[in-house]
C-alpha cells in the first residue's frame, strides 16, 4: 500500500473544515445531491482502507497464513504500515461499521414509524392533514403516501399567499424524498465521524430547496423569506423559552435560509462544484488503489508461499 | 393558465382546504376567493370547493342563493390529531428519529427572533395574516 490511501481521510479532514461553507455555494439540490454522494463515497473509502489495512495485519498472523496459502514473511517485509497500526485500524474499522449499521438501523426505524403514522393521519384532502392546535407547526411525514402535517394555529398565523408557500414548502419534502439525503447523510456520519458537518450541510440543503420550490411555485422569493418569519416568529412566541434555547442550535438555518431567499447571489458555484466532484473522485481513486495494492500484496504472498512439508 | 395561475388540482385542493381551516367558519365560494391569490376565477373556487365536498372533506349549508362550507370534522380528524401530537413529542425529544421529519421551521433563538421581526416589520404593511371577510 502507499501513502495514496491516506488519501480518504485527507478529503474527511478538508471536509470537516470546509463541509459546511461548500453546501452553502452550491444551488440546493445539487448540494443534497451531491454531498450526500460525497459523504457516502467517503465514509466507504474510509471504512474500505481501514479494512484492508486490518486485514494485511490479521494475515500476517502465521496461522491465518497457512490456512490462506500465503507468506507471512514476504507480507510482514511489505509492510506500509507498522504492524500495530494495522491492528489499530481494524479494530477501528470493526467499531464505525458497528456504529454505521446501528445508525442506519435507527433510521430504518424512523421510516417505519413514520410510514405508521401516514396511515393514521387521515388527510382532509390528498395528503394535507389539518389539526386543531394552538401550537403553530407543519411538517411533513414522508411514506409511500406522505403527509403534510399543519396545525391551524399555523394556517392562522399566515396570509393566503404565505400559506400557499407552506404547503408547496412542504410538498417538495415529500415530493423529492428529502428524508432519504439526510439520512443516508447520517449513516455515512456514523461511518465517518469526520463528515458530521456534513449532516448540518445536508440538511440544510434540503431545507433550501424546498424554500426553492415554494418559491418557483409562488413565483415571489420575497413572499417565501415573508411565510418563513412569520411561521418562525409566531411559534417561538407560542412555546417556552427554556425549550427554544435548547433547540435552539437546531435552526440558526432559518436566517440562513432567509438571507438566501432575500439575496441569491451564488458566488463561486463552479468552485464549489469542482471541490466537490474532484474530492468524490479522489476517494473513488484512492479505494481503487487500496484495494488494488492488497490484492497485489496477497497474490505476492501467495506465490511465494512453500507448503510446508 | 389564467384560471390555474401555476397551480395543479392537488395544489388548490391544499390551499382551499387551509383557507377554511384557517377562518374557523364556514365561507362561501366569493369569501374563499377574495382570500386566495387573485389570479383565480370564480368558477374554479367553485368547481374545487364543489369537488372537495363530493369526496366528503367538506361540509356545506345553504347561505342565501350560495353554500357556506366548513371542514367536516369527524372521529378519524380527532385519530389524526392524536398521532399528530405523538409526531409533535417525537420531533421535540428523538433528535435521531425525528430525522424523517421534515419541518417548516424549527425554534429560533432569541437573536433570530430579532431579526426576524425587524424583517417582517421592514416588509411593511398590506400583507396582515388571516382571512378577508
Amino acid at each position: 500500500m502507499t501513502p495514496i490511501v491516506a488519501t480518504p481521510f485527507l478529503v474527511s479532514g478538508l471536509l470537516w473544515l470546509t463541509g459546511a461553507h461548500v453546501g452553502r455555494r452550491l444551488p440546493p439540490a445539487a448540494a443534497a445531491v451531491l454531498l450526500t454522494t460525497l459523504a457516502l463515497v467517503t465514509a466507504l473509502a474510509t471504512g474500505l482502507v481501514l479494512s484492508l489495512a486490518g486485514f494485511l495485519w490479521l494475515a500476517q498472523v502465521p496461522q491465518v497464513a497457512r490456512v490462506g496459502h500465503w507468506s507471512s514473511v514476504v507480507l510482514r517485509s511489505d509492510t506500509w504500515l507498522p504492524g500495530v497500526t494495522g491492528a489499530l485500524a481494524g479494530l477501528c474499522a470493526l467499531g464505525l461499521l458497528l456504529a454505521a449499521l446501528w445508525r442506519a438501523g435507527r433510521a430504518v426505524q424512523a421510516i417505519v414509524i413514520a410510514a405508521r403514522a401516514c396511515r393514521r393521519l387521515n388527510p382532509a384532502v390528498g395528503d394535507l392533514v389539518v389539526i386543531e392546535d394552538l401550537e403553530p407547526m407543519a411538517y411533513a411525514v414522508p411514506g409511500f403516501s406522505g403527509r403534510i402535517v399543519v396545525s391551524t394555529a399555523m394556517l392562522r398565523t399566515l396570509s393566503s399567499v404565505e400559506r400557499r408557500a407552506l404547503l408547496a414548502h412542504e410538498a417538495a419534502h415529500l415530493r423529492y424524498r428529502h428524508h432519504v439525503y439526510t439520512q443516508l447523510t447520517d449513516v455515512a456520519a456514523a461511518a465517518n465521524p469526520l463528515l458530521r458537518p456534513l449532516r448540518a450541510a445536508v440538511g440544510l440543503a434540503v431545507e433550501r430547496w424546498a424554500d426553492e420550490a415554494a418559491a418557483a411555485e409562488t413565483g415571489d422569493r420575497r413572499l417565501v423569506a415573508r411565510a418563513l418569519a412569520r411561521a418562525g416568529v409566531a411559534r417561538s412566541r407560542a412555546r417556552p423559552a427554556q425549550l427554544a434555547v435548547a433547540l435552539a442550535a437546531a435552526d440558526t438555518n432559518l436566517a440562513v435560509r432567509i438571507r438566501a431567499l432575500l439575496d441569491p447571489s451564488p458566488q463561486h458555484r463552479r468552485l464549489a462544484l469542482g471541490f466537490v466532484v474532484a474530492l468524490t473522485a479522489c476517494c473513488v481513486l484512492a479505494a481503487g488503489v487500496a484495494a488494488q495494492g492488497a490484492h497485489d500484496r496477497l497474490e505476492t504472498a501467495q506465490a511465494t508461499y512453500h507448503h510446508p512439508g | 393558465m389564467a384560471t390555474a395561475h401555476g397551480r395543479d388540482r392537488g395544489g388548490l385542493e391544499r390551499e382551499v382546504l387551509a383557507c377554511l381551516a384557517a377562518a374557523g367558519r364556514p365561507l362561501t365560494a366569493a369569501d374563499v376567493l377574495a382570500d386566495l391569490d387573485g389570479g383565480l376565477a370564480y368558477t374554479t373556487v367553485m368547481t374545487t370547493l364543489a369537488r372537495l365536498h363530493a369526496k366528503h372533506a367538506l361540509t356545506r349549508e345553504p347561505d342565501g342563493r350560495a353554500y357556506a362550507y366548513s371542514l367536516a370534522g369527524d372521529e378519524q380528524a380527532a385519530q389524526a390529531s392524536l398521532t399528530a401530537f405523538r409526531m409533535r413529542r417525537l420531533l421535540d425529544r428523538d433528535t435521531d428519529r425525528a430525522g424523517v421529519l421534515a419541518r417548516f421551521v424549527a425554534d429560533l433563538s432569541p437573536e433570530d427572533e430579532r431579526l426576524l421581526t425587524d424583517l417582517l416589520a421592514e416588509d411593511g404593511a398590506g400583507h396582515s395574516p388571516g382571512v378577508a371577510t
